[in-house]
């Protein structure tokens, strides 16, 4: 088996609230396979956002062992980890989270504000990206004038735009009703399937989780044994 | 590299475009102060130029002993030949100035008389760009007006006009390297002084062009010793010396408005601080989001900066232009016993004040600007 895109041992995470010292994660193993599509379940507060914003290179782990796309992120300098986001990771989040003063077309661009390639390769490869979304027809509305499954449309191009490996999803579907959910759900499908694109998603609906090849589940900080998961549900 | 640089620059004007509202409150409050700014500045500069002394100059005025204003200065026009015999007298020229207001005042005219035939020698730097020399030669009544005189009280060649009981024709309109020329009106000698109580014979003062600057001193000296003993004894200063002194009050007045224009700066600097902090403090999630999908805390920190300078630099650009259409406009002038300070436009004054915005635009904004830069993402994401 090839080395896994996503491999964590041990890896913890502590915060500091004055005196006391919060941990909402610890002792996670993890591997993730190029092209697997992972879903990640759990109560609310469980440690999913802490885990993915670990994986995403957002966050620092406190403990453990974390290499993603072949890189120990956790010895990266900020900018270093910067770029590597850059280049490395799409993340997705709930609220979508689009520049609201920019455009579909500009928001997709934002990342590729950073490299230095000729406009005209940026512009097509923006175009060709909201195509992929099936959004080349509202390319210049503003994120105001486009629908929530619009909008998380043009946060999945802006993930894509860079051709990243990973994709990190924190509940992609949790603010999208049932047939433009669906509708998102099939298109990260597609892009785990077709374009070869690792996927870690969160998510608290079972039928989101069907999507995926591989379904986890975190309980108070910890990734729960299958037996275990039986014996919850 | 330049060119990320101006793709975060255009990504930080679409963030002001498409705010308007916003952005149109703070380049108006801008522009109040930094014209506000240019206005004090150009009269700080203009008066620096009127009253410094410059290595160049040749300059002297011959005025009577402690009379400092033209009503009661009276000398012998006969001193004339008297001042050239003297040695290192390049040119000497007989004034009499008559004003329309002798006290503190902003709206001076100005006349002064010369002879027609040594003005041209005397003066071959002033230039007439409007109406004839010829004419104001052959007509008793004419006038060569400078040109910010004529802009503002829009005089043309052949109007006529009236101030401080004398009525004039234009002749010509004059521009002149020297501001103060460009603020009065040449008549002729003559003329002015039928028109006075005092009669011929009599002027204000001589001007009096020295072969160098070094014989400044000697020469003024030689002057004042020629007529210590006469009826009428004299008082003899560098030009500029003698403005510095003639404007009197005016000039710690018009010092003292350098003060308004700092606290104008301070206003602006203020101003653009708390619009970029506001900024800041409303993009936090915005900016995780950023830097989540790769930019690092540099290009977050310079899109700020970018935002801080462009709005200093537009407002500035918005407050200068117009203080510089408002003074070509008006052409503020102010007098004080008899000496005028005309207030032009000055190419410095707009350069420095441009320079001067984006040094502002960078100072309000990098304190915001470290502040978006390293703030954790996570924390961002989750406020
Ligand atoms: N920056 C932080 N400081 C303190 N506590 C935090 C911080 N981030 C997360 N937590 C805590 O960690 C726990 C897990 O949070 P999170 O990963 O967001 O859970 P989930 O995404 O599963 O709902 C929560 O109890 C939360 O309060
Ligand atoms: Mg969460």
């Amino acid at each position: 088996m090839n080395e896994s895109l996503i491999h964590c041992r041990k890896l913890a995470k502590h915060y500091r609230k004055g005196a006391q010292t919060v941990t909402p994660l610890r002792d996670i193993d993890l591997d993730v396979a190029t092209g697997e599509f992972l879903a990640l379940m759990g109560p609310s507060g469980s440690g999913k956002t802490t885990l993915l914003n670990l994986v995403a290179g957002i966050d620092s782990p406190s403990e453990g062992t974390l290499r993603v796309c072949g890189e120990d992120i956790t010895q990266l300098s900020r900018n270093r980890l910067a770029r590597w986001r850059a280049h490395h990771v799409g993340y997705i989040f709930q609220l979508y989270h689009l520049v609201p003063v920019l455009t579909a077309f500009e928001n997709v661009e934002l990342p590729l504000l950073l490299d230095d390639m000729p406009r005209r390769v940026r512009r097509e490869q923006v175009e060709a990206t909201l195509a992929q979304v099936g959004l080349e027809d509202r390319m210049h509305h503003y994120p105001r004038e486009l629908s929530g499954g619009q909008e998380q449309r043009v946060a999945i191009a802006r993930a894509l735009v860079a051709s990243p490996e990973l994709l990190v999803a924190d509940e992609p579907t949790g603010d999208l009703d049932r047939e433009a959910g669906r509708a998102i759900l099939n298109l990260l499908e597609e892009l785990c399937t077709e374009h070869g694109k690792t996927i870690v998603m969160v998510t608290h609906d079972p039928h989101a989780a069907e999507s995926a090849h591989k379904v986890l589940h975190l309980e108070k900080g910890q990734l729960l044994k299958p037996e275990e998961v039986n014996h919850a549900g | 590299m330049l060119a990320k640089a101006m793709r975060l620059v255009a990504l930080a004007v679409k963030q002001l475009v498409r705010h308007p509202v916003r952005t149109i409150l703070t380049l108006f409050g801008v522009a109040s102060g930094m014209f506000l700014f240019t206005t004090v500045q150009t009269m700080q500069t203009s008066l620096d130029k009127v009253t410094q002394q410059r290595a160049a100059d040749t300059t002297l005025v011959v005025y009577r002993e402690n009379r400092f204003c033209p009503e009661t200065s009276r000398l012998p026009e006969y001193y004339l030949n008297e001042i050239r015999a003297i040695d290192g007298v390049r040119e000497v020229i007989p004034i009499k100035i008559t004003v329309n207001n002798c006290g503190a005042s902003l709206d001076v005219i100005t006349f002064r008389g010369v002879p027609s035939e040594r003005l041209a020698r005397y003066a071959p730097e002033i230039g007439v760009i409007d109406g004839s020399y010829e004419d104001w030669e052959n007509r008793d009544d004419g006038a060569l007006v400078g040109k910010l005189l004529a802009q503002k009280r829009g005089l043309a060649p052949g109007d006529a006009f009236e101030a401080a009981g004398v009525r004039v024709t234009v002749s010509g309109i004059i521009d002149s390297p020297l501001p103060q020329d460009n603020s009065v009106a040449y008549v002729h000698l003559p003329f002015l002084q039928q028109a006075s109580r005092h009669g011929l014979g009599v002027v204000t003062q001589f001007n009096v062009r020295v072969e160098t600057s070094d014989d400044l001193k000697r020469v003024a000296l030689a002057i004042d010793e020629r007529f210590r003993s006469e009826g009428e004894p004299t008082t003899t200063q560098p030009e500029k010396a003698f403005f510095a002194r003639a404007a009197g009050e005016l000039l710690s007045l018009i010092g003292f408005t350098r003060w308004i224009g700092y606290g104008a700066v301070l206003a602006v600097v203020g101003l653009i601080a708390n619009a970029v902090l506001l900024v800041v403090r409303g993009r936090v999630r915005e900016n995780a989001i950023l830097q989540t999908i790769g930019f690092p805390g540099g290009a977050i920190g310079f899109v700020v900066v970018a935002e801080g300078t462009v709005l200093a630099f537009a407002g500035t650009l918005v407050g200068v232009g117009l203080a510089m259409a408002f003074l070509s406009w008006r052409g503020l002038t102010f007098g004080n016993e008899g000496q005028t300070l005309a207030l032009a436009p000055q190419a410095s004054v707009l350069f420095s004040g441009m320079l001067l915005s984006l040094v502002l635009g960078l100072i309000a904004s990098l304190g915001p600007a470290w502040v978006a830069m390293r703030r954790p993402i996570v924390d961002s994401l989750r406020s």
